[in-house]
């Protein structure tokens, strides 16, 4: 097993499952490095104490917080756990919801929970839970410090295991009332309009296919760099322009539902 | 203070284009300490230093951006180079399909962002809400933000449309590739319906503002008790113990429940 983030119980009532936290998600992009222009080395990121101006080791490292009177407090790692001492060891279950109920704007990251006990026991109410919340399509929402955060997590089965994703608190999503959005009552769709769009929605529509979430960056990039390599010169594209809103939107939408309808006549969609 | 976009393109569906701005959608209200070293309290620094030059510090003017095509040989690489990448014909975000909301699994979902519409853009974007409102469905499609191209959802909540980054498939880990210990007696459908019945006790509406972070306060408390010099109490976590008796555990906890 993969170093988990996190050990600990998942207590769901009176049960308590051993459990550990695993990535579910892996960072695939293409890393640059920094590099010295003089001695073409690797450059390196040291943590330097500006007192002593000798390197902090790990252990030696605290978090100092400013209080209004310009006053440092400074907290260790082991105080900070010590703040809700069993959240940093449990995720205790609160409530069940239904998991489209849920706006993503709250998802944070996704982790797997996995058992972290051998014993028949542990593994046994473990995917007891994995059985019992199948059938019932929900998520569990808990909650349970990592690192010197508190999480709000929704956990749900995914391939068979639970899957716990964090969530961020109600206050630390944007409320959008400063944002210019238009006025329903002067900017109200036609009929005409709407069917249109809602045609051309449903002509687009499929069910949703991994598949198509290809990451094309990363190769065209990686192309880039081998041309450099090869010794080509590389030039910056044109900066691209904003298309203008259009001046007739119903006209548009009928444009492109022609355009989608014959493009599916030809038989070339997809 | 009004909120400033981070940047501003078009959406764009089929022939329709909607020129919009973004926005952050999210606000970390995590309480921001500083690294200090413990013996002295003296702020901890980040400094760029170069191994084969004794750890000796380098000038940003000194430094260059590489990718590391085999060990130890480099390609240097600009902003406006890897701008060449991608190269899209215009600024905006390319609908490509539309799927059902309850349909993307919230393991795709990266970073959200909020779309507003630019000035004599209004109409195309209340239109485009009304119509993803309705069919209740979600829009796929790509966009090249600064200089990467990503994978981005947009979605409908009251009106206002919101813009996720999605992760790359490949990029999303299977279950079948963690090796997780299976146990050799399958749950008996009595423990099933034991525990489908504590579920069902605990089932309700999802209230986001029913939960608080109530982490930040303690550690603000914990904050002004140091800084009047009182030393913290050091509170251990008690050590859950794993269920033994499954069956029961879940009786109790059912019973419990229904006082």
């Amino acid at each position: 097993m993969a170093r988990p983030l996190w050990r600990g119980s998942l207590s769901f009532g009176l049960v308590n499952v051993p459990v550990a936290l695993l990535p579910a998600t892996k960072d695939l992009d293409v890393h640059f490095h920094q590099l010295s222009k003089k001695t073409n080395a690797r450059l390196e990121i040291r943590r330097i104490c500006t007192k002593e101006n000798t390197e902090v080791d790990y252990d030696e490292l605290g978090h100092g917080y400013e209080t209004d009177g310009g006053k440092q407090v400074v907290l260790t790692d082991e105080e900070l756990d010590a703040v809700a001492p069993d959240k940093t060891r449990t995720i205790d279950i609160e409530q069940f919801v239904d998991v489209c109920d849920i706006d993503p704007v709250f998802f944070d990251s996704s982790y797997f929970l996995v058992p972290d006990e051998q014993g028949e026991g542990p593994t046994r109410a473990y995917h007891l839970l994995v059985e019992a919340m199948r059938d019932q399509r929900r998520a569990a929402i808990g909650r349970f410090v990592l690192r010197t955060k508190e999480h709000l997590a929704a956990i749900r089965v995914r391939d068979d295991l639970l899957m716990v994703t964090t969530m961020r608190f109600a206050d630390e999503v944007r409320d959008p009332k400063d944002l210019p959005l238009p006025d329903g009552r002067k900017h109200k769709p036609s009929d005409d309009e709407i069917d249109n769009a809602v045609a051309l929605l449903e002509e687009l529509s499929g069910g949703f296919d991994p598949k198509h979430l290809t990451d094309r960056h990363r190769d065209r990039l990686l192309k880039i760099i081998k041309r450099k390599q090869e010794g080509e010169t590389i030039k910056a594209p044109a900066a691209p322009e904003t298309p203008k809103a259009v001046p007739n939107l119903l006209e548009a939408l009928e444009r492109s539902l022609q355009d989608v309808r014959g493009r599916e006549k030809a038989g070339s969609r997809g | 203070m009004p909120a400033r976009s981070i940047w501003n393109g078009a959406i764009a569906l089929g022939a329709v284009t909607v020129p919009i701005k973004v926005f952050g959608a999210t606000e970390d209200q995590q309480i921001r300490f500083r690294e200090v070293h413990l013996p002295d309290g003296a702020p901890v620094a980040h400094v760029l230093v170069d191994p084969t030059k004794d750890d000796a510090e380098v000038d940003r003017d000194d430094v260059v951006k590489g990718y590391e095509v085999k060990e130890g040989e480099w390609v240097e690489l600009t902003d406006d180079e890897v701008k060449a990448a991608d190269q899209p014909k215009r600024k905006a975000i390319e609908l490509e399909e539309f799927v059902p909301r309850a349909d993307i699994d919230p393991v795709y979902y990266d970073k959200p962002y909020n779309l507003a519409p630019q000035a004599g853009a209004e109409d195309g974007y209340a239109l485009l809400a009304e119509a993803m409102d309705r069919t209740e469905r979600v829009g796929i499609g790509r966009v090249v933000l600064r200089t990467k191209e990503q994978l981005v959802a947009l979605r409908v909540t009251d009106g206002l449309i919101r813009m996720h980054t999605l992760h790359a498939r490949d990029e999303v880990v299977a279950g079948k590739d963690l090796k997780v210990p299976r146990p050799k007696k399958k749950p008996a459908r009595r423990e099933i319906d034991m525990a489908g019945a504590l579920v069902e006790q605990l089932s309700g509406d999802f209230q986001p503002g029913r939960y608080k972070d109530t982490y930040r306060d303690r550690v603000m408390k914990l904050v002004d008790a140091k800084a009047k010099g009182k030393e913290p109490k050091l509170a251990r976590p008690k050590e859950p113990e794993a269920t033994d008796d499954l069956l029961a555990a879940l009786e109790a906890s059912v019973k419990a429940g229904k006082k």
